[in-house]
């Protein structure tokens, strides 16, 4: 008899599977919540922040944006974030933002990020301070923020499924990477606060659910366009501060993961 | 007006009767070292502002957005794109804030254009938008764009 199951994040078959934020079970949102709120309470270099300023502030920012690197940077970033929430809560999977899917109600942002309290205590994913190391004025601009915030725009505003498939019909990676990058852009300016600033975006958790939606989009491209890659000679390149290559981010199984939205299995024989 | 600007270009030869199968706007060399903002385009549209509706009857092709550095948060010079390698040897990336290339596909846009009668030439004007962000204020929208030159590529 053949079964449907619905997906754990912890796969028999080893690989996570990363699930739309409107998608996750209570135990699996209760989980992710967990890792993330261990990871804040780390102040070395396995905590939260650490992982937020490899992104923006302090200095050096290494984030990759409006360059051919965008896409296999975010993968690695994301790959090296779930690993460290891993190492809190086993089997944690970083779960997706669809901002291209028209909720009836709410503010375009998954429940997930905009809930003050889950579980009777404060939704780590809601917001972060901004520690003091990262509050670093720019040379013509005012006083830094001192905890993330939001400003979203109307729902509208947001990339429509339409688009999307425009974008996922880009017929080479170099098209693809340059107007995935534009609704990424897109999405950063729409949330508005800290997520629309480059030094502090990655401190608020709901930038790594939208980065794995973005990230999900080049590995739904990539399933049309096999073997269609980033330039050969970018290939070799490393993706600081990350021991990892542009090439050793194409394979998303070979990272762990995999964004199939279902997964169904039966034993031979029946 | 601030925040704005119109460059003019040839109109593409085109054999009449055949529709566009896509035409690609190009924005080469946009900084994005400052705020984060969005570009709104038209054609043939040359005083659009960022109060004119985003309709096909105000010639609005699309926008690009960009993610925008911020600021600068080194010491002076931190931000500064050196000109080239200073050596033959030297094989660290580009500078971050190096001027990058934005894409609009403006293929329906300029359809449009076209069945109101061949324009001799097509203005194309970006018009900068800045929404309030924690650092970005909507004012710097009159600062924020600059980009070195535009490319119409139209393929039938």
């Amino acid at each position: 008899m053949l079964s449907s199951t619905a997906i754990a994040t912890d796969t028999p078959d080893g690989l996570n599977y990363r699930l739309s934020a409107d998608m996750l079970t209570a135990a699996q949102a209760d989980s992710f919540r967990q890792a993330v709120a261990l990871s804040k309470g780390i102040g070395d270099d396995r905590g939260f922040n650490h992982w937020a300023g490899i992104h923006g502030l302090p200095l050096p920012m290494y984030c990759q944006h409006h360059t051919i690197l965008f896409l296999p940077w975010h993968r690695a970033y994301l790959y090296f974030f779930e690993l460290s929430l891993q190492d809190r809560v086993g089997g944690v999977a970083l779960p997706w933002w669809d901002w291209s899917s028209r909720p009836a109600e709410g503010s375009g942002i998954p429940s997930l990020y905009t809930q003050a309290e889950a579980g009777g205590a404060t939704n780590p994913l809601l917001a972060s301070p901004i520690p003091a190391a990262a509050q670093t004025a720019s040379m013509d601009e005012g006083a830094p923020p001192t905890t993330t915030s939001r400003s979203p725009g109307a729902v509208d505003g947001l990339p429509t499924a339409a688009e999307v498939q425009e974008v996922l019909a880009a017929p080479n990676f170099l098209d693809f990477s340059q107007r995935v990058e534009n609704l990424h852009d897109r999405v950063h300016v729409w949330v508005g606060g800290t997520m629309a600033e480059i030094p502090w975006a990655a401190y608020d958790p709901l930038f790594f659910a939208h980065h794995c939606m973005i990230d999900r989009l080049w590995a739904l491209w990539q399933l049309e366009h096999p073997g269609d890659a980033p330039p050969a000679q970018t290939l070799p390149e490393a993706l600081p501060p990350f021991n990892m290559t542009v090439a050793q981010t194409l394979a998303i199984n070979s990272l762990g993961y995999e964004y199939a939205a279902a997964r169904v299995t039966a034993p031979a024989g029946q | 007006m601030p925040g704005a600007i119109t460059v003019r270009l040839d109109a593409p030869a085109y054999e009449a009767g055949h529709a566009f199968r896509r035409a690609d706007l190009y924005f080469h060399g946009v900084d994005h070292s400052w705020s984060s903002f969005e570009a709104r385009v038209f054609l043939n549209h040359s005083d659009a502002t960022e109060d004119t509706k985003l309709t096909p009857q105000q010639r609005y092709a699309g926008s690009f957005f960009v993610f925008g550095h911020g600021g600068c948060y080194g010491d002076e010079g931190h931000c500064d794109i050196p000109p080239s390698p200073v050596s033959p040897f030297d094989r660290r990336p580009a500078h971050q804030l190096t001027p990058t290339s934005k894409l609009v596909v403006v293929t329906r846009a300029l359809d449009r254009l076209y069945k109101d009668g061949a324009p001799p030439a097509i203005h194309v004007t970006a018009v900068a938008v800045v929404r309030a962000s924690a650092v970005a204020q909507p004012d710097h929208a009159a600062n924020v764009l600059h980009f070195e030159r535009v490319a119409l590529l139209v393929y039938q």
